[in-house]
Parts: structure tokens; sequence; C-alpha cells
């Protein structure tokens, strides 16, 4: 990929739209579906009724919200360029390679911006890791400061918060070990604070090794719509979601929650939670400041899904926004559509399971003409597509959906997790692909995929060709084909090569390259 | 520089060179299959109308509720190219023929060349349209006119020149001479207009006020001349209240043809593939094109319109009245398709294409195939079969006009309800309770009585029920769909019948 194309794949998915009118038509048609579906549509099993419509209702949720937060993506937050108070630089690792670390360090010392400190937080010796000493050589090294954390307790949150009272800026800037600041990140974030109201600053976790493999190109396919038009939508309900990374806190809006949450796997969620609630603003800069890794490979990934989709069900089940005093309505519809998102994993499996209930019992969940159902579905289900095809400026691609809807296994795990109280220990994503076999990790996939194509031929000798075979056959095969995306991940032949040596130089030229550029528009911008 | 030159020389070649294919594939299939097929209904109402003066044509014509457009055409036709009926069903294709590189051009100027190409090759390959290109009617005319309209429409947007004024101008006139819905296309532009005001030229809504004072200007002397008649609309056949299948089949009808009732639930309960075929079209290369919005009202905007309007005033929606629907269907496709990865795309389109030639194969080969009117096989078994002693009776009264095309029998021939065609007024209505008398009057006399029963209009159970009821039933044919002849004896005390 030229520097252009990465140019382009770093903005494009910032430049979004709000088209009202469009908006407005998806809202309707959501709305009508929905009622149509459950008031005019004549039930046929009844317990598959209700799980279809418990699953529309769940579409329907998500899609209002989206709307809601979509309506104007164009809100930008006050502030002051010439505000520039000191900054704690804070890097956290545990346990990732020198070199990873040592590059975000060199990216950090780099930023143009008058002060600041930069602090690795190293969290190996706690984790048990070898290389714990020379994070610390490391951090001489390069002359910059490292804490080295000696009493384990609350993973990452644990360790920010261990860091605490060694530093003493009024603003704490946070990168994870392998998320790479621009030299322009500080001056492009820090002014925001100008307004003591502001807890934090939120930037993109936008992932340089995105088209290392299929997997990762995926994975940010995934943050595209997300970090686009959503979390510019967050921005103008002052419900900037904290992302752990890439960001800048204030240290007294940080203080008044007691830090970093460590009572909860999706720490950095639940904060901004807290401090949204303490009545504290949140800015979020759609703009990529820093870059980061996805993970290169299906367990990684795994567990990455499964630590933000146990969180997020925290958020539901123990913290319950809609509740939560301080916060205001726009921003709890905001947390709860947030969190709730993982919910469609189980919606995902209501949907796949029900062609096979009529595979193999001849049960519908409704009794009427398919062409009906087809008669208001369609124009809802294109328009919506469409909708978010506008929105997003076509960031939002088959990959994106694969991947959110074939992760069903890992998002149900998680709420099974969460509503059992089952603890669930915080597993820092690796940073280098692993090798071996995923195709555990596919099992439910591809055992539907057995299961449906024999119960396509049940259902044939139980009635051959009938509109409802192949009504019910195609819900089928739109689910496997969604899944592909997915298996096609675990596959052996698609098993992730980590990027190599050359290819990450690439990688952060180009990286530096883009800083080179921002600090000279900085330049420019101010004489 | 001179290679571009030649990669452009070979780009037109190899452009021209599958227009033309596409343009023999259609002429061949016409000239083997449909050319020769029986007269239809419709068709026999236009040479029978095209065979008047220009003077009644358009008084014929006004009051069946069409414009007049295509029919001065034909008239013309006949008379340069004579009367048969592959004769006039050659001026269809004509029009057929041309809306192909037409459509091309509009592709191209929307999207690419490779989508137009693509475009050209679906519409080529359409059973749907190769169905109406061999048929007398307005339908292809009326289309390529639209075509040729939204090549112009899309033109002044893009570069606003005088050829894209003046065509898009004389292309409306002509347009709304050729079918009535051609309004409708029209609508679509200014509901595009209306929210996409911005990408027009300056100054584009005083050129389109104007065009649209044009076509007002243009189109008042027939509305005078209709509304003058007073007896528009008297010979409509009875259409249905539409469902929401007939929206589904009119889109399975426009891809794969008029198949049988098995075949077409088939194709029609495959909807949910469509909602995997818009899934994987979500690219990232995926830019909306304003292009795409426009042809997507053209389509959503005139199926909501003749399916509301079924609804809310009179039945209208049929798939035909909707063909000029098919060039924007088409080219989505053809972009839509281009969206996808190379090998995805390419496997996408083949399937499309030979699904659709698979569609004409069984179109063509189908006895069963709805929209055949198999009037010259009933004409012909009555030719050979009836007798001067027979009464052959036709029910709807206006398949007289197929029938007698065909018709050499010494039989007589008579409709029920009873009808003088050349009296002035409307088709009679049918009375149950005028039934007996009407059959009495129109069987008295005769030996048997050769029922042909088509295109019902709510009564034809009845009139059958009552044949079945007085009379024994001797024999029955079925020709094709919904057009069955059935032979009853109607009196005993002839030599004939006593050997019956």
């Amino acid at each position: 990929m030229n520097s252009s194309d990465l140019f382009s794949r770093k903005h494009s998915f910032l430049e979004t739209e709000s088209p009202k009118v469009l908006l407005l038509v998806n809202g309707i048609m959501a709305i009508v579906y929905i009622v149509a579906l459950t008031f005019f549509f004549t039930p046929g099993n009844r317990i598959l009724f209700g799980l279809l419509i418990a699953g529309e209702v769940f579409h329907l949720w998500q899609v209002l919200t989206f709307l809601y937060t979509v309506w104007d993506t164009s809100y930008v937050s006050p502030r002051k360029v010439q505000f520039n108070p000191s900054v704690d630089v804070y890097i956290t690792t545990a346990g990732e390679s020198v070199d990873i670390v040592e590059k975000t360090v060199l990216a950090a010392k780099a930023m143009s911006y008058p002060h600041f400190k930069i602090f690795i937080l190293n969290d190996g010796y706690v984790a048990g890791k070898e290389n714990w000493h020379d994070i610390e050589r490391l951090a001489e090294h390069l002359d910059v400061f490292c804490i080295t954390r000696r009493s384990a307790g609350g993973a990452k949150a644990g360790n920010i918060n261990n860091a605490l009272p060694y530093t003493h800026s009024p603003l704490i800037a946070i990168f994870d070990a392998d998320h790479v600041p621009h030299s322009d990140f500080l001056a492009k974030t820090v002014p925001y604070f100008v307004n003591a109201r502001v807890a934090f600053v939120q930037t993109p976790q936008f992932y340089k090794n995105f088209d290392a493999n299929y997997l990762t190109n995926g994975s940010w396919a995934q943050q595209e719509i997300f970090f686009g038009p959503i979390c510019k939508g967050k921005n103008r309900l002052n419900s900037a979601t904290l992302c752990g990374t890439n960001m800048v806190l204030s240290r007294a809006a940080f203080s008044q929650v007691g830090g970093m949450c460590t009572d909860s796997i999706a720490e950095d969620f639940v904060t901004g939670l807290l401090l949204h609630a303490r009545g504290y603003t949140s800015v979020y800069v759609p703009e990529v400041l820093a870059e980061g890794l996805a993970a290169e490979d299906l367990q990684s990934y795994s567990n990455q899904q499964f630590r933000w989709a146990r969180g997020a069900f925290d958020v539901i089940f123990r913290y319950n926004p809609l509740f939560m005093r301080g916060l205001s309505w726009a921003q709890r519809v905001q947390y709860l559509s947030s969190a709730s998102f993982y919910l469609a994993g189980i919606v995902v499996v209501i949907d796949a399971l029900l062609p096979l209930m009529f595979f193999y019992t001849g049960a519908v969940a409704i009794q009427m003409s398919s062409m009906l159902l087809a008669a208001i579905f369609l124009p809802y289900i294109f328009l919506t597509l469409y909708m978010i095809g506008r929105v997003s400026k076509s960031s939002f691609t088959f990959q994106s959906l694969g991947f959110s809807m074939g992760s069903f296994g890992i998002h149900t795990s998680a709420f099974f997790a969460a509503i059992t109280g089952r603890k669930n220990t915080f597993l820092v994503t690796s940073k280098q692909a692993l090798r071996g076999n995923f195709i555990p990790i596919i099992k439910w996939h591809l055992l539907y995929c057995v299961v449906a194509l024999v119960g396509i031929v049940v259902a044939f000798d139980r009635e051959g060709i009938t509109a409802s075979l192949l009504n019910n056959g195609m819900w089928a095969l739109l689910n496997m084909s969604i899944f592909a995306p997915f298996i096609k991940t675990a596959l052996p032949a698609r098993a992730a090569a980590p990027a190599t040596a050359s290819e990450r130089s690439e990688h952060e030229s180009e990286v530096i390259s883009e800083s080179l550029l921002s600090t000279r528009h900085l330049i420019h911008s101010q004489s | 520089m001179p290679t571009d030159i030649q990669a452009q020389q070979g780009t037109w070649w190899h452009t021209a060179i599958i227009l033309t294919s596409v343009m023999i594939f259609c002429i061949t299939v016409s000239v083997l299959f449909l050319l020769p097929q029986s007269l239809r209904l419709d068709e026999a109402q236009s040479l029978w109308e095209s065979g008047r003066s220009p003077s009644a044509l358009l008084m014929i014509v006004a009051k069946d509720v069409h414009v007049p457009l295509y029919h001065l055409l034909l008239h013309e036709w006949r008379v340069a190219f004579g009367s048969s009926v592959a004769a006039a069903r050659s001026l269809s294709l004509v029009f057929y023929l041309l809306s192909i590189p037409a459509l091309y051009l509009l592709g191209r100027l929307a999207y690419s060349r490779t989508t137009g190409l693509y475009a050209a090759v679906l519409f080529g390959l359409s059973p749907f349209m190769n169905w109406y290109g061999s048929e007398i009617r307005m339908y292809t005319l009326f289309t390529l006119l639209v075509i040729l309209n939204q090549y112009f429409f899309l033109r002044i947007i893009k570069k606003n020149d005088a050829a894209a004024w003046t065509g898009y101008a004389v292309t409306a006139m002509f347009g709304i001479y050729s079918h009535y819905l051609f309004w409708v296309s029209l609508l679509a532009q200014a509901v595009f207009y209306v929210f996409h005001q911005r990408i027009f030229p300056a100054r584009a809504l005083l050129r389109l006020s104007v065009v649209a004072g044009l076509l007002a200007a243009v189109f008042a002397p027939w509305v005078w001349y209709v509304y003058a008649l007073k007896e528009a609309g008297m010979q409509l056949p009875l259409l249905a209240r539409p469902t929401t299948v007939d929206l589904f089949n009119a889109f399975s009808q426009f891809l794969f043809g008029f198949q049988d009732d098995a075949i077409n639930t088939i194709f029609v309960s495959l909807w949910p593939i469509t909602v995997i075929l818009a899934f994987l079209g979500l690219r990232r290369n995926g830019t909306s094109h304003y292009e795409t919005e426009y042809l997507l009202f053209t389509l959503v905007l005139s199926f909501a319109a003749l399916f509301v309007g079924s609804l809310l005033l009179t039945p209208i929606f049929v798939s035909r009245y909707l063909i000029f629907t098919v060039p924007s269907l088409c080219l989505l496709l053809a972009h839509f398709f281009e969206r996808y990865p190379l090998t995805l795309a390419r496997t996408a389109q083949w399937s499309i294409a030979m699904i659709m030639v698979a569609g004409l194969v069984i179109q063509i080969q189908n006895p069963a195939t709805p929209v055949k009117e198999n009037y010259q096989q009933v004409a012909a078994y009555i030719n050979t079969n009836a007798t001067p002693q027979d009464t052959v009776i036709l029910s709807t009264p206006f398949t007289l006009y197929p029938i007698e095309y065909y018709y050499h029998s010494p039989a007589t021939l008579v409709t029920l309800p009873i009808w003088n065609r050349y009296e002035t007024g409307p088709i009679p209505a049918f009375s149950a309770q005028d039934l007996p008398t009407q059959v009495a009057e129109i069987t008295n006399g005769y030996q048997e009585a050769w029922l042909v029963l088509s295109y019902d209009q709510g009564y034809e159970k009845t009139i059958k029920s009552y044949f079945d009821q007085h009379y024994q039933e001797i024999s029955a044919r079925h020709f094709s769909r919904g057009l069955d002849l059935y032979i009853y004896q109607l009196r005993y005390d002839t030599v004939s019948s006593a050997a019956r």
C-alpha cells in the first residue's frame, strides 16, 4: 500500500455525513417494520415468534440509537491553542517486546509540546515477564522515567493508579505500549482542557497494521464506524468513550473518581462512565494522532473481543447507566447503547436458530406469506445499509459486519460469564501474532453450517421443494455467508503471519513521515 | 500517446463487438421464437387500431386510455412494410435494439464503460425485454424514450450543454406521447431535483420550468381531446388489486421472465439472497453516487406510485407498465456488482446472466408460460373442426380481436355478453340476469356451442357454470394459461347429434 492509500485509510473513516431526511426516514421505516411484524403478522410457534420479536426489538434499539448518535457529527468542542500546561505521558507495558516500547517512547519524545515528562509504567515484574529489567534499561537509555510496579492488582488499571502518586502534572496522556503517538498529539489534544470541566480527551485507536492480514483488516474495519461517525456523534452528546489509550485525562477529574477503575475488566469504559456521572465533560478529537497494532491472530482477537464484551456487560449489570445519578439522558442512552452492542451475539444465535427449527421440526416464527415479510423487510434493510454507508462514507464493510456478527460465540460466552459472575482476568492483547490451531474458535460456526446443510436435506425429505424450504434455506445461507469472514480467518491457510521486520519498518517510517507532515503543518499554522 | 489511442480504439472495438453481439442475439431470439408466436389480445388491438385512418386512430386510442405516438408510427410502418404480424412486431424490435446502445451510453455517462456494457448485456438478455421486444405494443418505444431522456437528464448535470437541454426537452415531448406513465419518470426526476438541487447547474430550475411548460403546452391538446370524447377508459380490461406478491413478481419477471407458478415460486422464495448480495456489496470503494440515487428514485417511486395508485384509485399495477424501470434496474445491478472484489463480481455477473438466459429459454419453450396466448391455435382448431351448424362464443368480448385475425371458420362468431363493435359505446357489462336470454339468443338454431373463455373479467365462472348446468359438455381443450375451449351439445334432434 502506498503512502497515498495509507493516508486515505487513516482519514476516510472520519469523513462522515448526517443526511437528516435519510436518517428520519430510516427511523420511521424501522418502527413501521417492527410494529407490522409484531402486530400484523400471524405468529407461528409462539416461542419462536417471541424470540424473533425480541431480536428485532434489539435491532430497533440499535438502529434508533445509532440514528440518534449520528444525527449530527459536525460538532467541534471549544479549545484554546495557546493553553499548554504540563503533561505526564504514561506508556503502559506488561511484557511487550523492548523494540515495540522503544518505538513508542521515541515517538513520544518527539512530540512537539513545551512541557511533558514520559513515564514507562512497567508491569512486567508483577506480570511475571522476563523482560521487565530490559524495560528499565530502556528507560534509562532513552532518558525517560520508569515506574516498575511491585505489587500486583488491577491489571492495567492498577498499573496506572500505581503511577499517580509519583507524577504531578495536571494532565496525563496514556498510551499502550504499541500505540505510537504523532508529534502533534499533545498540541492537538491539550487545548481542549482550557475548559476545566473537561475530564478527558480521546482520539481514535488506529491500527497501523490494518493491512497485515485478513484479520487485522477486518478488525480495523469494525473500528472504523465506531471511531468515525459514532464517536463524532457521541462527542456532540458529551458521551465520548474512554478507550484506554491515545487519550489525555485531567488529573483532578481522575482523582475524583479514584483513578482508573480496577473493579471491571473494561476499566477504561467504566472510568469514563464514572467521570461523566460526576458531571465532567469529555471530548473526542476526530483525527488519527497515534497508531497502534491490531491483534494479528484469531486467538488474540477473540481474547480482546471477550474482554470488551465482558466489560460492557459489567456496565449493564453492575453499573447500570440507566439509573446512575449524574448522567444526562443522552449519556444514559449512549452508554446503554454501546454496552448493549454485545447482546448482538445472542440475537445472532436466535436468528441463526430459526431456520434450523424449521428444518428439523417444521415450526416457523410467523405464519404469513414470505412475500409480505419481504415487502416490509427489504426496503427497511436496504435503506439501513444505504444509510450506514452514507453516514460512514462507505467505511462500513462486509468484513466489519462479518467480524461483528461472527463474534457471536465470544459475545455470548461473555454474556453468560457476566450473568454468572465468573471472574475473568485481564489479558493483554498480544502485539505479535500467535501461531496455532484456531479451528476451535470457529467450532460453532462450522457446526452451524453442517447442521444447516443436513437440516435442508431433512426438510426436503419431509416436504419437498416448498416456498418455506427455499426461504429458510436462504436465511441459513445468509447466516453462513456472514460467518464466512470469521471462518476464513481461522483456516490454516489464513493463519496469521506476523509482519516481517521490514514490513514493520516500512509502516513505522510511514508513521514518522506522517508525523513530520503534521509537524510541518503545525509550524505553518503557527506562523 | 500512440499506445493510448490504440487502447481507446481497442476499447471501442471491444464495446462495439459486445453490443452488436447482444443485438444479434435479440434479433435471433425474436426471429426464431417470438415473431412466429400467436397474436395476443393487446397486439390484436394495436393492429386493429393502427389499421384505421390517423383521425380514427386518434379517437380510438384516446378512448383506450393510451397516447398515440406508437400507434401512429405503427400505422406508417405497416404502410411501408406490410400488415403481417411479424412486420408489425418488428417495429417494437427496432426500438428494443436501439435501446441497447442507448442504455450503454447512459451507463457510460452515469458510471463507466464497463458498467454501461454489462447493463446493456443484462438488458439484452432479459427475458422480459425480449418478450416485449417482439410485441405489437408501445413498451419498447416507451423504454427507449425513457432511456434517452434519462441520458440527457444526467448530461444536464454533468455537462450542462445545449445538446443536453435540447435532447432532454425533445425526448420528453416524444415520451409523454409514448405512454402516460412517462410522467412518472419525469416525476422521479422532479423529486430527485428537489433533494439534489446543489448538483444541478446554475439556472437549472428556470430551464427545467421552461421544459415543463413546453410539455404542458404540447400535451394540453391531447388532454382536451380526451376530455372532449368523454368515453376514455370504457374498454379497459379489469385488473386485480395488487398484492406484495405482485411487487416481487414484477422484479422476478424483469430478470427471469414470465414463468409458470411453480418456477416463479422458486425464484421469488429465494428473495433473502438479495440481502446476501446487499451485504456483500458493503465495500470501502462504494462511495455514493448521485446517479445511483437517481436510478433508485426512478425504480422505487415508479413501483410505489403504481402500487399505491392501484390500492387507492384503480388497479394499474402490471409489470409491463413498469417496463421503463428495467434499464434502471440493469444499471443498478451492473454498478452494484462492480463494487465486489473481482472474482466475486465476475461470478455474480456471469451467474445472473446465465440465469437470465435460462429464464429466457424456459419462457420460450414452456407451454405453460403465463403470457402466452395461443389464439392462433384456438382459431386453427376451430377453423378445422367447427361447422356452419356451430356457434363460436367468445368471452370476454374483446378477445374477438385476436381470434378474428386467424378466424376462417364458417361457424358464426359471437361474444358473451353480446357486443357489437361497430356501435358506439363501451362493451356491455355482464349481467347474470340477462345471461339466460343472451345465451338463448346466440345458441338458437345451432347444434354445438364452442365456448372460448379467456381474460376473465369476473364472470367467466358464472358463464361456465351456466353452460355446464344447461348443456352437455362434449369436449374441453386447454391452449394456454387462462385460454380454454369448451364444446357443448346444444340439441339432440339432428343426424349428427344422434350420431354422437
